[in-house]
C-alpha cells in the first residue's frame, strides 16, 4: 500500500519501528514463558530476579519427574498423527470424487459437512461420555481420541483438499482415464504426486489442530489417553506456585507446534476460511 | 461401473462417518432434553436411568429458561464473544495495513505476529492468568509493586515531594473475580486470534486492485479517504468471515474459561452445560439444544457466504 508517509524519510523509520514494536508486544508472552522456564520455582516469583538470574535447566530435566511429561507428549503425538492419517485416508478419495466428478449434490454435501463442524461440542458432551463409557467401553482410549480428532477435522480436511484438487486441470485426469488407468491408479500415480504440496499442508494444519484441541481430549480422557492439553489443564498452578516448572512444561508442549505453524501460515488462511478468502 | 457410482462410493465413508458423528449424539441430546434424567437421586432413583416413562415434555427447557445462571451465561457469552470480535477486527485491520508494505525484517515480523495463534488454549490460559496477570506474583503485580515503590521514594523528595503525596497507592487488579476474569479471558483470546485476523486481512489486501489506488492518488485522494473508500469496502467480505468464524469458535470457548474461572461464577454456555452435566442431564441437554440453535443462526450466514465462493 502506497501512502504518503512511505515516501517521506520519517515514515521510512516510523512505520517499520511501529510494526516491529507491535510484533514484539505480541510475541512477548511467549518469550516470557520460555524465559521463565529457565528460572527455578523460587526465583520465578521474586521481583529481584525478574530479568537477571542464574539460568537453570532443572525444570526441563525434572519434567518427567514433576509432570510425567513424556507420557502425555507421546499420547499427543500418537493421537494427532493417526487422526491426521485417517482423516487424509478418508478425505482424499472423497475430495477427489467431489472435485473431478461433481454431481448436483456435491455443493450441498460440502456445505453440510462444514455445518457439522459448527455444532457446539458441549451440546453433545453427555451423550458422548455415556456412549463411550457405558455403551462402547472405549472411554479414555487412544482409539477414541483418534476417532474424535479425525471426525472433528474431517470437514476441514475435505474442504482444503477440495480447493487444492480443483486447481488441477480436469484434462489430466480425463486423459489418464482414456489410457485405461484404474481409479486407484489415478489417485496414486497422478493425483497425489500433482497435489503433493496441498496434501502436505493439509496434513500439517490438521496435525496442529489435533495437537491443540482442548475440549474432547480433556473431557473424554482420564489418564491412559490423556494428551498435553489435559496435562496443562490439570496442572494450572494455584496462585503462583511452580511458575518455573509450569513454564518449562508449557514451553515443551507448544514449541513443536508453534515452529510447525511458522511453516504453514499461508495454508492457515485457506484452511480456516474454507477458500472464501483468496 | 458407471461414471456415477464410483464417485459415490469414494465419498461414502466420509459422509457416513460424519452422519453418525452428527446424528447419534445430537439425537440423544434431543431425547434427554425431553425427559427427567439425573445422575444421582436418592429420592427418585427411577430418574437415574433414561426412559420414556420419565417424560417431561418442555419442562427442562422451562427450567433452564427460568434459571438465573442461564441468562447470565448467555449474556456473558455474548459479552465475551463481541468484545473479542471488536478487539481482533480493529487491531487486525490496523496491523494488517501497517505491515502490508515492504520494510526490513518483514518476514520475521510476520512470524513473530502469527505465533500466538499456534499456542494451545490451555497453555495460553495458564500463561496469562499466572505469569502475566497474577496480582502479586505475575508481571502485573510486579509492575504495580514497582510503581508504588517508585512513588514512595519520590514522596521523600525535597520541594516536589508533596506532589507525589497526592498520588494514590496503586492496587493491582485480581483477575480471578467473576467480572474481571471475563476480561482476562477476552484479553488472552484476543491476543491469540488477532494474528488470525491480521493474516486474513493481509491475504485480502494483497489482492486489492493497485490501479484503483493509483488513480485515487493521482486524483489527490488522501490516504485516509483511500482507506475508507477503497480498502474498507474491499475488506468487507474478509471482515464478515473473520467475524463469523470467530463467533463459532468463541461461542464454544471452554479451556480458557475452565482454567481462569473455575468456581468463581464467570461462565459461558459450554461451561454451564458442563456444570449441569455433573448431575442434571435433562437440563444440560436442553441448554445444549439452545447452544445448537444459537450456533446455527450464525452458521447459516457463514455457510451462505462460503457457498457463494464455492463453485467459482
Amino acid at each position: 500500500m502506497a501512502t504518503v508517509s512511505q515516501n517521506s524519510k520519517l515514515g521510512n523509520i516510523l512505520w517499520p519501528t511501529l510494526a516491529w514494536g507491535i510484533a514484539l508486544v505480541f510475541f512477548f508472552p511467549i518469550f516470557w514463558l520460555v524465559f521463565t522456564s529457565f528460572k527455578t520455582d523460587a526465583d520465578a516469583v521474586k521481583p529481584e530476579f525478574l530479568f537477571f538470574f542464574t539460568p537453570t535447566l532443572e525444570n526441563y530435566t525434572n519434567m518427567t519427574e514433576n509432570y510425567d511429561y513424556w507420557r502425555f507428549a507421546t499420547n499427543s503425538v500418537i493421537t494427532s498423527t493417526f487422526a491426521t492419517i485417517f482423516a487424509l485416508f478418508v478425505g482424499v478419495p472423497a475430495a477427489y470424487a467431489m472435485a473431478f466428478n461433481p454431481s448436483r449434490h456435491t455443493k450441498d454435501i460440502l456445505m453440510w459437512m462444514l455445518s457439522t463442524k459448527m455444532l457446539p461440542a458441549a451440546a453433545v458432551l453427555y451423550p458422548m461420555t455415556f456412549l463411550t463409557k457405558n455403551f462402547l467401553g472405549i472411554f479414555d482410549t487412544h482409539f477414541l481420541v483418534i476417532l474424535v480428532l479425525c471426525l472433528i477435522n474431517l470437514p476441514i480436511v475435505i474442504w482444503m483438499l477440495f480447493t487444492y484438487f480443483k486447481e488441477i486441470p480436469k484434462e489430466i485426469i480425463e486423459a489418464s482415464k482414456m489410457d485405461g488407468v484404474t481409479t486407484w491408479g489415478e489417485i496414486k500415480d497422478i493425483l497425489i504426486p500433482l497435489a503433493w504440496g496441498g496434501i502436505a499442508s493439509t496434513a500439517l494444519l490438521t496435525f496442529i489442530f489435533c495437537w491443540n484441541e482442548a475440549y474432547w481430549t480433556v473431557r473424554l480422557t482420564t489418564i491412559d489417553a490423556a494428551t498435553l492439553s489435559k496435562l496443562i489443564e490439570g496442572n494450572r498452578a494455584p496462585e503462583g506456585l511452580f511458575f518455573g516448572r509450569l513454564s518449562a512444561v508449557s514451553t515443551a508442549a507448544i514449541a513443536p507446534i508453534v515452529i510447525l505453524g511458522w511453516f504453514c501460515q499461508k495454508q492457515l488462511v485457506q484452511g480456516l476460511t474454507f477458500g472464501a478468502v483468496k | 461401473m458407471s461414471d456415477r457410482t464410483l464417485p459415490r462410493i469414494l465419498q461414502t465413508p466420509a459422509v457416513v462417518l460424519l452422519l453418525i458423528w452428527m446424528l447419534v449424539p445430537l439425537s440423544m441430546t434431543l431425547y434427554f432434553s425431553f425427559i427427567r434424567y439425573v445422575l444421582n437421586s436418592s429420592i427418585r432413583p427411577e430418574w437415574m436411568t433414561p426412559s420414556l416413562s420419565n417424560w417431561r415434555g418442555l419442562g427442562n427447557y422451562q427450567y433452564v429458561l427460568n434459571a438465573k445462571d442461564f441468562w447470565f451465561a448467555i449474556q456473558n457469552s455474548v459479552f465475551i464473544v463481541s468484545s473479542i470480535l471488536i478487539l481482533t477486527v480493529v487491531l487486525g485491520l490496523g496491523i494488517a495495513v501497517l505491515i502490508n508494505r515492504n520494510f526490513p525484517g518483514r518476514g520475521i515480523v510476520r512470524v513473530l505476529l502469527i505465533s500466538p495463534f499456534f499456542v494451545m488454549p490451555a497453555v495460553n490460559a495458564v500463561l496469562w492468568i499466572n505469569m502475566i496477570l497474577d496480582p502479586v506474583l505475575g508481571l502485573q503485580g510486579i509492575a504495580v509493586g514497582g510503581l508504588n515503590n517508585l512513588i514512595d521514594g519520590l514522596r521523600d523528595f525535597p520541594v516536589l515531594g508533596w506532589f507525589f503525596d497526592l498520588w494514590p497507592k496503586l492496587e493491582p487488579i485480581s483477575f480471578r473475580a467473576t467480572q474481571t476474569s471475563a476480561y482476562a479471558v477476552i484479553m488472552m483470546v484476543a491476543w491469540q486470534w488477532t494474528p488470525f485476523a491480521v493474516l486474513i486481512f493481509m491475504t485480502s489486501l494483497q489482492s486489492e486492485d493497485e490501479s484503483q489506488r493509483e488513480a485515487a492518488t493521482l486524483d489527490g485522494a488522501s490516504p485516509w479517504s483511500q482507506f475508507i473508500n477503497l480498502t474498507v469496502p474491499h475488506l468487507a467480505r474478509p471482515i464478515a468471515i473473520v467475524v463469523m468464524i470467530q463467533s463459532i469458535f468463541h461461542l464454544s470457548l471452554y479451556a480458557e474459561i475452565e482454567i481462569v474461572s473455575r468456581g468463581n461464577g464467570n461462565k459461558n454456555l459450554p461451561y454451564l452445560i458442563g456444570e449441569f452435566t455433573s448431575n442434571n442431564i435433562g437440563a444440560a441437554s436442553a441448554t445444549g439444544i439452545f447452544a445448537v440453535i444459537l450456533a446455527n443462526i450464525i452458521a447459516i450466514f457463514l455457510l451462505r457466504m462460503v457457498g457463494k465462493s464455492l463453485m467459482d
